[in-house]
């Protein structure tokens, strides 16, 4: 409980986290809110009648960054290197000394990027659906009790790909790699979807199966994945990383 | 008296440039990061050649699938960019620098010259390898190409590549870290730039989509810059980020 504590402060004294926080809160809700300005327009035109049955999710599914970027962060700060003046020490070793236990330290550090994550992911998709709702006013999708396994979805999702940057950041010890792979798949035509081009067994991929949570209408998609059996190979994957992520850190020297 | 001196400063900025030239050449991350971009860049265009072999994209042509991995590759050119940047600031490289070349200006010209010589030939050679790739893979398969147009494309892949290198140097220069100027490029290149992209036509005069132009064909979108446009565009933005870069940096402490 103490590590966590730890964790969650070190976390929280980091620059970048609240770059992290801002990132996901600012991107879907601004991207929700120019879409729904277009929505209106067309609606207002005739063009459109109805809004689609993902707006708002899919605007979501972008603001993951947030969550990668914390996932990064929370253990490449722990190595990185001071200047050759300050002593060239790392943050891991200094944390090591206070925490032992390698398994403990790294399960507080999951758990303290899990549970911020689940905060951003909520946080962001009440200000998102808000920003619908304010822009499109009557003509806002109906959020009734189907809504609440999809939003549960989107803070799972925002979880479980926090907890694989992390994962692939103890693997690396350097956050590029993990944030240029992460984000360059975030992007409008993610590298998995077009994977998924070549093979159908891509749709297996963690982030292909994870946004079946939430996202109803995939385009042209070959394979249909049931929104808990998507989460479930997610999580899997997510899992099989962070036991790989803890042998490696548990048998190497920091 | 004055040729003396003109002498000499062109002597000092070619030992200036031989001393980049010599930094850039022992990163091992600037190899890394070039090799990794290619072996990607070349997984990436079978995909796209599978998919075109698939008849998902009509008559398959070559320069169109053997380019189409640029789009993704681009961020391994704009991870060497900040790297060769920030590189001088972890560890206090940066005021060894400055204390060989104390002339600020003359220092950071030196440093861009000497990462456009290294990356030309690298843009070139990523470009190159999936039309290649490309072509071989296609056979008679693909439409006819000709050699104009071929040189043109590919000309245009390699100045986009170089002008977003440099770009993204001068932005990590601003930031001097390499992971919070990692997230704001990546998250601009890839995120927010194609969302604009589809948002507003304005956004042809942002450097990624004005840049598009120089080697992705888009008959269908109007709005579209012509490529000479698109390179015009590029280069002033990346004329205007070295200026604003050198500002700051002659402005600063170290």
């Amino acid at each position: 409980m103490r590590a966590l504590t730890a964790e969650l402060s070190k976390l929280t004294s980091l620059l970048s986290f609240w770059v992290a926080l801002a990132t996901g809160l600012i991107v879907p809700t601004a991207i929700a809110a120019l879409n729904s300005v277009s929505t209106r327009k067309e609606i207002d035109l005739g063009v459109e009648t109805a809004v689609g049955i993902d707006m708002g999710y899919q605007e979501l599914a972008f603001g993951v960054i947030g969550a990668i970027i914390i996932g990064v962060i929370a253990v490449s700060n722990e190595y990185f290197t001071e200047s050759a003046e300050s002593g060239g020490g790392r943050q891991i070793t200094t944390s090591l000394i206070a925490v032992p236990s390698r398994l403990r330290f790294l399960l507080a550090k999951a758990t303290a990027v899990a549970l911020v994550s689940a905060v951003l992911a909520s946080a962001a998709a009440v200000a998102t659906m808000a920003a619908i709702r304010i822009v499109l006013g009557e003509h806002a999708p109906e959020m009734g009790s189907e809504a609440i396994p999809r939003l549960a979805g989107i803070v799972c999702y925002w979880v479980l790909t926090a907890l694989l940057a992390f994962g692939i950041t103890v693997l690396t010890r350097h956050g590029v790699i993990p944030l240029a792979i992460l984000i360059v798949n975030t992007s409008v035509v993610t590298v998995t979807y077009l994977l998924t081009r070549l093979t159908s067994l891509a749709y297996y991929l963690p982030d292909m199966a994870g946004i079946r949570m939430f996202i109803r209408n995939l385009e042209d998609s070959t394979v249909e994945i049931a929104p808990l059996v998507g989460g479930l190979v997610m999580t899997a994957w997510v899992a099989a990383l962070l036991i790989i992520a803890a042998i490696v850190f548990c048998r190497r020297d920091a | 008296m004055s040729a003396e001196v003109a002498r000499s400063r062109s002597r000092e900025f070619v030992q200036a440039l031989a001393a980049e030239l010599s930094k850039l050449w022992s990163l091992p991350a600037v190899w890394l990061t070039l090799g990794g971009s290619l072996i990607v860049n070349l997984i990436l265009a079978a995909a796209f050649i599978s998919a075109g072999l698939q008849g998902l994209t009509g008559t398959p042509n070559v320069l169109d699938i053997g380019l189409a991995s640029i789009s993704y590759i681009q961020a391994g050119f704009i991870i060497l960019g900040i790297v060769a940047s920030c590189s001088e600031y972890t560890g206090g490289q940066i005021r060894t620098t400055l204390t060989a070349i104390p002339r600020r200006s003359l220092q950071l010209v030196a440093a861009h010259l000497a990462l456009t010589i290294v990356v030309i030939p690298a843009a070139i050679i990523t470009a190159a390898s999936g039309v290649l790739f490309a072509a071989i893979a296609l056979g008679d398969a693909s439409a006819s190409m000709e050699l104009g147009s071929t040189v043109r494309m590919l000309a245009g892949a390699t100045g986009y590549l170089g002008l977003t290198t440099l770009i993204s140097a001068s932005c990590g220069v601003l930031l001097r870290r390499t992971l919070p100027a990692a997230i704001a490029l990546l998250g601009y290149y890839f995120i927010a730039g194609p969302l604009l992209r589809e948002q507003t036509t304005q956004a042809r005069y942002l450097p990624d989509t004005a840049g598009f132009s120089m080697w992705f064909p888009q008959p269908e979108d109007a709005s579209a810059l012509p490529p000479a446009q698109g390179a015009f565009v590029l280069v002033a933005w990346t004329l205007a980020a070295f200026a604003i870069s050198l500002v700051v940096y002659r402005s600063r402490d170290a």
